[in-house]
């Protein structure tokens, strides 16, 4: 067991959630690379696969912390069923591919109907620019505009923010192994 | 013969008896059985529509004790003293009175050679037509109910007139419809909250006499003893023709279920005691006949007996890694629940059906036992807006040229076998009649220790996976002389009759030592994939997952060291048998697949994959090991191309069928040119119909195919892309390649998996090893 153990606390303490304990929701259009996440949070591999009939995902449990994904965007058949997931949760991770830059518009209006949306009123939001590596990615500054962030971010460094809504964006790369980590430490300061 | 076995193509055999074996000549010893690592072992589909005769008789049956052979074309028989041998049993059988005037050149059509499969005509006929009982969920979204009833309304034009119908609908209550009251709607309703058994049920529809007061012992008797009331069935089940319209006009009105859902809870859902009231319904209206419960499943059963999980939506619906941890507290009793169920539904012939569509889980897992013992079948898709649903639904009801329904009800299907070898088990959708016959084996693999099983619902593709032991362990058998295996089935047709279908096989033994070329060329590479799948999935459910591959590769590499050609310790002087070629690599993809890889599936999906691999025939199972893929080109025919990133290029359309999904794919290049419009173009003609044909090709995939798949067309790079990265094999990956691969060099997969090259390798290191 020493071996699973380590793994734990490995993975957490490299994630900042270390004895901390939280039902955190991956969201995002399809392919912005949330179950390659979870995939990589679980066994540190990359992997494919393909989109699932349900639009819940594989749940994953790393000692206290509970990851969900789901996709968002196109039927209101998938709507309903992540909505009954709201009221639960701790934390909203969300996903955008940053090099597709023809799909901004339809992650904006999600991230927006999320963050008006009265059960998440005050849950923290990570927005993770993903996919990084590849060339066509926009710049922080670039997706933060894009997807209507502007001004409306907390700051990278975790401070108190006396009761306003964290929210941040981290541009990563999923299959590099970069950036998220930093992401998630920042969410971290936020979780109990 | 030896020349006629090596023309024989074993589909052509599958075409006339629907029988593949995983070895052809069989190894005439038990020890040398246990080596050939794949069991001697058969694909079998009872009633695959091979256009067999169908006699107006009944069989000749072998009277010599316990031995039911059946007269087959490998019988001896003698016609001057009217006698034929039992070839199971030896036992000698005087021919029946009409067969008087048999002789050598007048034989009935069930001794002709070529009549090794042929249909007969039972006296026996069914004492009521078939029986459909919907029982469909109404705790589900409005949009969602308004497209479920038109399916179901649709349903009716389908079912054959005289067939008898029911309905039960449930939301926290259950109600069960009385369609035989014209006025206006009326419905008997039961709480959610309490199991109750058959003979309340009985009572409470006023289906059965109620206990006499006072009178001993009669409170106690069971339904089975107490008085049917004249027209109580009539109220509930009754013929299509004269409840169409109530039922039409019943199912128009229906509604979401009025129980208000507060916020933070889910809907309250009795699917457990309702289908528990559909068995008892059916139970003690129509014991032991051919009867459907056809459920509509929107979400999982929150209430009652079976519930799988609370209404609270804190709590979530398990997934496997909660399954793994134990950590489900409604599980087991839910399992438990279902599982008795399943039990009273096989001992009396029904079947139930499961139409499960949402876009959570609905408990299908659960559930499934019942599905499987009973032949039923399972569709899982989004929602009941989705043609998945529709098309499927619909399709159920396919239609033979006689035109009658093409589902068969109340099969039995019996395995006799010549004396040096006996049944270890099947695996499929039944379960086992107990009968334990001389031909039963003492090891028991899948559903063992029986040598006849019940398949209450079976379809044409219906397919059962037997194992079989060898017990020769003395003499050892002559050279040339053969085995029989005999296959009985029993069903009761659509039209009401019931019939007999038998197929009669005969193989060649022989000695692996000492012929070993016999046995090699009669490995059937497909057919093994299927049963050794069907095998692992059957251990998977009752190991988990990770143990199941280990046994897998270890049985590749046993197989492959065994059949291979090598010098010890020499990977690269490894070379397989053709006919074993294709097996490595069918079992890369197995391992890969979704019914051993449960990461991103969740325990509904996995238990829907796995009972549609328990039920396909060789073909459709392989399609879904390891799915297809052809390449259209302006350069050249379509051709199928190896599943691996290497053949996904630039001016290539990919069509891929995994059976689940059927995936139109087009390189960068061709979508490039369709964004550009180049297909409107007059002198574009020849790309307008490069787009078409693979089109084309789907549309006859999706005609023919049970339940209907998933049809996408995407362009590479796009995210529906990822259905077809996830299956190739991942030969250029970013690890091997730059970040835009090679030139000409395929489709980069983000992927750590191993391709199908490094996996060979190690196959062959490990197989060739001496240590």
């Amino acid at each position: 067991m020493a071996f699973v153990m380590d793994w734990v606390y490995g993975a957490l303490s490299f994630l900042g959630l270390y004895q901390k304990s939280a039902k955190i929701l991956f969201l995002g259009l399809d392919n912005a690379g949330k179950t390659t996440l979870l995939h990589m949070l679980k066994d540190d591999r990359m992997a494919i696969h393909q989109p699932t009939i349900h639009p819940t995902m594989e749940e994953l449990n790393i000692g206290n912390i509970k990851f969900r994904t789901f996709d968002l965007g196109g039927h209101t058949q998938a709507r309903r069923v992540w909505q009954d997931y709201f009221t639960t949760v701790d934390a909203v991770v969300f996903l955008v591919d940053a090099s597709a830059a023809w799909r901004f518009e339809e992650s904006a209006t999600e991230l927006q109907s999320l963050l008006g949306s009265d059960e998440l009123a005050d849950v923290p939001f990570l927005i993770l620019g993903n996919k990084v590596d590849i060339p066509e990615a926009v710049s922080d500054e670039e997706l933060r505009f894009q997807l209507g962030l502007s001004g409306l971010t907390t700051g990278q460094d975790g401070g108190d923010l006396g009761g306003v809504r964290p929210i941040e964006v981290f541009m990563c790369s999923v299959k590099m192994r970069q950036g998220y980590g930093a992401g998630f430490n920042w969410l971290a300061n936020y979780l109990s | 013969m030896a020349a006629d076995e090596a023309a024989w193509s074993v589909t052509d055999v599958e075409a006339v008896d629907g029988i593949r074996f995983a070895w052809n000549v069989w190894p005439s010893s038990k020890v040398e059985a246990t080596r050939m690592v794949v069991d001697h072992s058969c694909m079998y589909t009872p009633l695959k529509e091979t256009g067999c005769p169908v006699l107006e008789y009944e069989p000749v049956v072998c009277r010599s004790g316990e031995c039911r052979g059946i007269l087959n074309p490998f019988c001896q028989i003698d016609t001057r003293n009217k006698r034929w041998v039992c070839p199971f049993c030896f036992g000698r059988n005087a021919f029946p009175q009409h067969y008087e005037s048999i002789s050598e050149t007048s034989l009935p059509a069930e001794l002709f050679p070529s009549y090794t499969t042929i249909e007969y005509t039972l006296r026996k006929t069914a004492p009521v037509p078939p029986i459909f009982l919907l029982v469909v969920d109404t705790a589900i979204h409005p949009e969602e109910i308004q497209s479920l009833k038109e399916s179901l309304i649709l349903s009716l034009s389908l079912l054959p007139e005289n067939s008898l119908v029911g309905l039960i609908t449930f939301g926290k209550h259950v109600a069960v419809h009385e369609l035989g009251f014209g006025e206006c709607a009326k419905s008997h309703i039961f709480r959610g909250d309490r199991d109750v058994s058959p003979n309340d049920v009985g009572v409470a529809l006023s289906i059965l006499a109620p206990a006499a007061p006072g009178k001993a012992g009669s409170a106690g008797a069971s339904h089975r003893q107490r008085q049917i009331l004249p027209g109580g069935p009539g109220k509930f089940l009754l013929p299509l023709s004269e409840c169409d319209l109530t039922l039409t006009s019943i199912l128009e009105e229906l509604e979401k279920d009025p129980w208000p859902v507060p916020s933070g809870k889910r809907a309250i859902r009795a699917g457990g005691v309702a289908l528990s009231v559909a068995a008892s319904l059916l139970e003690v209206c129509y014991p032991a006949t051919g009867a459907r419960i056809m459920s509509f499943i929107g979400g999982p059963p929150t209430i009652g007996p079976g519930k799988v999980l609370s209404d609270d939506l804190e709590e979530t619906i398990r997934a496997h890694h909660d399954l793994e941890k134990g950590s489900v507290p409604h599980f087991k009793p839910a399992v438990a629940f279902y599982e008795a169920l399943a039990s009273r539904l096989v001992a009396n012939g029904h079947v139930l059906d499961m139409f499960a569509c949402s876009g959570n889980q609905t408990g299908v897992l659960e559930v499934i036992s019942a599905v499987n013992k009973t032949g039923g079948l399972l569709v899982l898709a989004d929602s009941f807006t989705t043609s998945m649903f529709r098309e499927s639904f619909k399709r159920c009801f396919a239609r033979d040229e006689a035109g009658d329904l093409k589902m068969a009800f109340s099969a039995t299907l019996e395995v006799q076998t010549t004396r040096e070898f006996k049944v270890a088990g099947a695996i499929g959708p039944l379960s086992s009649l107990g009968k334990k016959s001389s031909c039963v084996a003492e090891t028991s693999i899948g559903v063992g220790e029986t040598s006849a099983w019940r398949l209450n619902g079976l379809i044409p593709q219906t397919s059962v996976a037997l194992y079989f032991e060898v017990v020769n362990s003395g003499a050892p058998i002559p050279a040339g002389q053969q085995g029989l295996l005999q296959l009985t089935t029993i069903y009761r047709h659509a039209s009401g009759v019931y019939r007999l279908r038998v197929t009669t096989v005969a193989r060649s033994w022989a000695d692996p030592k000492a012929e070993p070329g016999l046995i090699i060329d009669g490995f059937d590479q497909e057919a093994a994939t299927v049963i050794m799948a069907r095998k692992a999935v059957f251990k998977a459910e009752a190991e988990g997952s990770f143990d199941v591959i280990r046994w897998l590769d270890r049985m590749l590499i046993r197989l492959v060291a065994k059949f291979g050609d090598y010098q010890a310790d020499s990977p690269s002087s490894l070379t397989l048998p053709p006919g074993f070629a294709m097996y490595p690599q069918f079992m890369f993809h197995l391992r890969r697949s979704q019914f051993l890889q449960v990461f991103n599936s969740s325990p509904d999906e996995t238990a829907f994959y796995r009972h549609t691999l328990y039920r396909e025939n060789v073909l459709n199972s392989l399609i879904m090991i390891q799915p297809s893929l052809v390449a259209y080109g302006f350069d050249a025919e379509p051709t199928p191309v190896l599943l691996d990133a290497a053949s996904i290029l630039p001016d290539r359309i990919l069509l891929l069928d995994t059976f689940f999904f059927v995936l139109i794919f087009a390189g960068e290049t061709i979508a490039a040119w369709k964004k550009e419009g180049y297909q409107e173009l007059p002198e574009y003609e020849s790309f307008k119909t490069l787009l078409q044909t693979p089109r084309d090709d789907a549309l006859l995939i999706l005609k023919d195919r049970w339940p209907v798949p998933r049809y996408i067309e995407c362009d590479q790079y796009s995210s529906p892309a990822r259905i077809l990265y996830s299956k190739v094999d991942p030969s250029v990956t970013h690890n091997n390649m730059g970040e835009y691969g090679q030139e000409g060099g395929g489709q980069v997969i983000l992927t750590d998996d191993v391709s199908l090259r490094v996996f060979m390798d190690h196959l062959a290191s490990l197989a060739v090893s001496s240590q």
